[in-house]
């Protein structure tokens, strides 16, 4: 398993943003859906070794990110998209990649090809020597996508990787993520559960820190049955399932 | 993601995208500068070196105008007496290190918590690099002062170089601690502002520049703050 979380919490002051949460997944898609302040970001923030936990066990690429060495390796094989992306605006986007790739600790001399390699991928090619300054909100995120895989990396975390996207490129990223997903562990944290049904062999729902799903979307859909609120199958199955987790 | 045109027409044997990424890769390489590869054998991590030549107040322009109003000071310090040198130096070096590495001085900070990399490393490679360079400004100015005969090269050590470091120890401290390079400004300046205005209220004079048995608290409280930086970014602590 890839992640092997059990019991994870995280506070902030009297908030509880992470309250208990026990999950494992292995290569392929994870989708965590959920509504504003579910406790997604600090989720997959702990993911990312960013944000230390409050208490519980979590072991990520089958090593303690809370020891030095392990996080060091975790680290060189982790891909990470922040909801927020603060970039450098002189930087060109082949610099920015670059500069992440180096702090990836990639081989200097694998780096050229691995740069150009997630640029393309990224659908950034023709940008790829313009200043970041100039690019707008949609290939911002691209950018950042780009950074999140240019060390091909075994557990990729992206959070709300398709905002700003226009809606052929989410296309494209849906299939992007279902390949990246045939070998390494791929989490998604979004509130669009379109992309959730078209791209996630697994999703679970957060609500108050908590996991109230786990399963497919085919069984999130289910759970949806005869529920009248949302406009798809998912959405319904997205609403029943928060209905009954506040009530 | 991408699949560019006459991609899928192309015969089974032929890796047109491989080629392509080559041809793109040696096109896009970026030749690093000597700086950055010296700093690259030195560190053994061209990451590293990657991290330092980005480092926003060692940027030309930030260099060129502290050599521009140390000149200043310089000039001024000849025509009226007044070690003005000495009293602006070690704040302007303040400031070089507080906006040397952080949240909103960095603006891929958050996103360079998660890398190999240690932030650790680069915050002190960085505080190091800001230091050597003011230790450069301030060996220069030592070298023109006894080249014009005027014997102010202790007055520039202790005036300088020893308050430097206790003050910019400081900057730095409170900018890790707050998270924050223009609180690290401020504390730097404002500490460095009452030990001259102290001094003069008591004495008449600036001995905070010239009396050289202020050397070891300085440099002790200069320790102080460099340990609580390094305890501020340590590693946080996940659990297992």
């Amino acid at each position: 398993m890839n992640i092997e979380i059990a019991g994870l919490t995280r506070r902030f002051g009297r908030n509880q943003a992470v309250a208990g949460v026990d999950l494992e997944a292995g290569p392929g898609v994870f989708g965590l859906l959920g509504p504003n302040g579910a406790g997604k970001t600090s989720l997959l923030r702990m993911m990312a070794t960013v944000l230390p936990p409050s208490s519980g066990r979590l072991r990520l690429l089958d090593r303690d990110p809370g020891r030095y060495g392990p996080r060091r390796e975790i680290r060189r094989r982790l891909g990470y998209l922040p909801q927020n992306l603060g970039y450098y605006p002189s930087f060109t986007v082949v610099e920015f990649v670059e500069y992440f790739a180096l702090l990836k600790e990639m081989p200097a001399a694998r780096v050229p090809a691995a740069v150009a390699a997630a640029v393309e991928r990224a659908d950034l090619g023709d940008k790829a020597k313009a200043k970041l300054r100039t690019l707008s909100g949609g290939m911002l995120r691209r950018v950042g996508i780009a950074q999140a895989i240019v060390n091909e990396p075994d557990l990729l975390l992206l959070d709300e990787p398709t905002a700003g996207l226009d809606p052929e490129q989410r296309v494209a990223f849906r299939s992007l993520l279902r390949d990246l997903g045939q070998r390494a562990t791929v989490v998604v944290s979004t509130h669009l559960v379109e992309d959730v049904g078209a791209a996630c062999t697994e999703v679970a729902l957060m609500n108050q820190g908590k996991i109230v799903f786990y399963g497919t979307p085919e069984q999130l859909t289910a759970r949806g049955e005869g529920h009248g609120v949302g406009d798809a199958p998912l959405e319904r199955g997205y609403s029943a399932v928060l209905t009954q987790a506040r009530s | 993601m991408m699949q560019r045109p006459g991609w899928d027409t192309a015969p089974p044997d032929v890796d047109l995208r491989g080629v392509w990424t080559a041809v793109a890769a040696q096109v896009w390489r970026r030749r690093p500068g000597p700086a950055e590869r010296l700093a690259a054998r030195l560190l053994r991590s061209p990451g590293l070196a990657r991290a330092l030549v980005t480092t926003p107040s060692l940027l030309l322009g930030w260099v060129i105008a502290s050599v521009a109003v140390l000149a200043a000071g310089a000039a001024a310090t000849l025509e009226t007496g007044t070690p003005y040198v000495a009293l602006l130096a070690p704040a302007f070096a303040a400031a070089g290190i507080a906006y040397a590495y952080g949240p909103g001085i960095d603006p891929a900070w958050d996103l360079s918590q998660s890398m190999a990399v240690s932030h650790r490393m680069v915050l002190l490679v960085r505080a190091l690099a800001v230091f050597a360079l003011n230790a450069a400004f301030g060996l220069a100015a030592t070298a023109a002062s006894v080249l014009a005969g005027s014997g102010t090269a202790a007055a520039v050590t202790f005036g300088w170089l020893i308050p430097m470091t206790a003050v910019c120890a400081l900057a730095l401290a409170a900018a890790t601690l707050a998270r924050s390079a223009n609180v690290g400004v401020v504390a730097g300046m404002a500490g460095w502002g009452i030990a001259v205005l102290a001094g003069g209220a008591t004495a008449g004079r600036f001995p905070v520049l010239t009396d050289s048995a202020l050397i070891l608290p300085c440099l002790a409280f200069a320790a102080c703050c460099a340990l609580i930086a390094f305890y501020a970014t340590r590693s946080p602590r996940g659990t297992s």
